[in-house]
């Protein structure tokens, strides 16, 4: 269980969850990035860049 | 076997592909975070290939480059990261290799820009070189709207939005065709469909499965050769003259197309990676 750190809504992970993966917390809808995983921690996923793509 | 999964965030796709990655006893998955390397020509990754699924293409084009230089394999070499990831290379790769593609022009004034777009006739299409998920596309109608965008992103965007990449509007009555090429094969396509005339599913397009035809195969192949092969997905518009190939991507997405083609394309992937490795 971790922190969505904008709303502080309790988020849960899967037990596959990966360092940098893209999660939404189900609370307020906010895009996350999996920051830590022992203990769970969570950021706001980065703004896309303009270079982004496929 | 050590394959290297050069990353930034991790989406939908790379979770697929750690899952089957994962379902391989023999293979010691290396997660590569771009965010953190550093690169200093000396040392070398201990790894027999790299797997590249950034979401910056500088990031992409550059890290498999330096990879590359230390005798590291790379799925997809930096030539076609750096080929797709600019739509003029692509164009100039696709019509060195006779493979269709929409009437085209490229310029480099906002003068001769609008030159060729009256050359072209409207509706014309306004792309930047570099960008993708079908981000900053503009669809020119008319003179008007044309002075006024040609002024715009030469004054208000970066040097290279001055680069006007201008591409005939294809009539495609609402929907494209997406491919999807691992090695040698065209392993699935799908519809892109969409009531706006940007049909990316990133954009809200909606995938329904196409099937591969031999014309589908043949040209997505022959587009993927152009790049310099690999792993890639071919948009095509389909036209009265038959297929022409829209854009060429080297780090495609498919998390709306597994279930919509029935075919596991992250599988496919790495049953390619691995046989190339053999």
């Amino acid at each position: 269980m971790a922190m969505c750190p904008i709303c502080d809504g309790e988020v849960s992970l899967g037990s596959d969850t990966v360092v940098g993966e893209l999660i939404r917390c189900p609370d307020c809808g906010s895009e996350l990035e999996v920051t830590g995983i022992d203990p769970a921690v969570l950021a706001e996923a980065p703004e896309a860049e303009e270079d982004w793509g496929e | 076997m050590r394959i290297g999964l050069l990353h930034s965030l991790i989406r939908k796709e790379e979770k697929l592909l750690i899952e089957e990655f994962n379902k391989h006893s023999h293979v010691d998955l290396v997660m590569l975070d771009d965010r953190k390397l550093i690169f200093d020509f000396h040392s070398k990754p201990k790894v027999d290939l790299v797997l590249e699924r950034c979401i910056n293409h500088s990031r992409a084009m550059h890290g498999l480059r330096l990879f590359e230089n230390q005798g590291i394999p790379c799925v997809n070499t930096s030539d076609v990261a750096r080929i797709c990831g600019d739509k003029i290379l692509t164009a100039v790769a696709l019509a060195d290799h006779d493979v269709p593609q929409p009437d085209l022009r490229i310029a480099f004034t906002e003068e001769s820009a609008l030159i060729a777009i009256e050359e072209l006739g409207y509706p014309v299409v306004l792309k930047p070189a570099v960008g993708s998920w079908g981000r900053l596309l503009s669809k020119v109608n008319d003179r008007d709207a044309a002075e006024s965008i040609l002024e715009h992103k030469a004054i208000l965007g970066s040097y290279h939005h001055s680069i006007f990449f201008i591409q005939k509007y294809v009539e495609k009555k609402g929907r494209d065709i997406r491919s999807f090429v691992v090695g040698d094969e065209c392993v699935a396509a799908i519809y892109r469909a969409s009531e706006h005339w940007i049909t990316n599913t990133a954009r809200g397009g909606t995938a329904t499965g196409c099937a591969v035809s031999d014309e589908l195969h043949d040209i997505s192949l022959r587009a993927a050769g152009a790049v310099g092969g690999g792993i890639v997905a071919v948009d095509l518009f389909e036209t009265t003259d038959g297929l022409v190939v829209n854009e060429v991507n080297y780090t495609m997405e498919f998390r709306n197309s597994i279930t919509t083609t029935g075919v596991n394309i992250p599988q496919r992937m790495v049953d390619y990676l691995l046989k190339i490795q053999v």
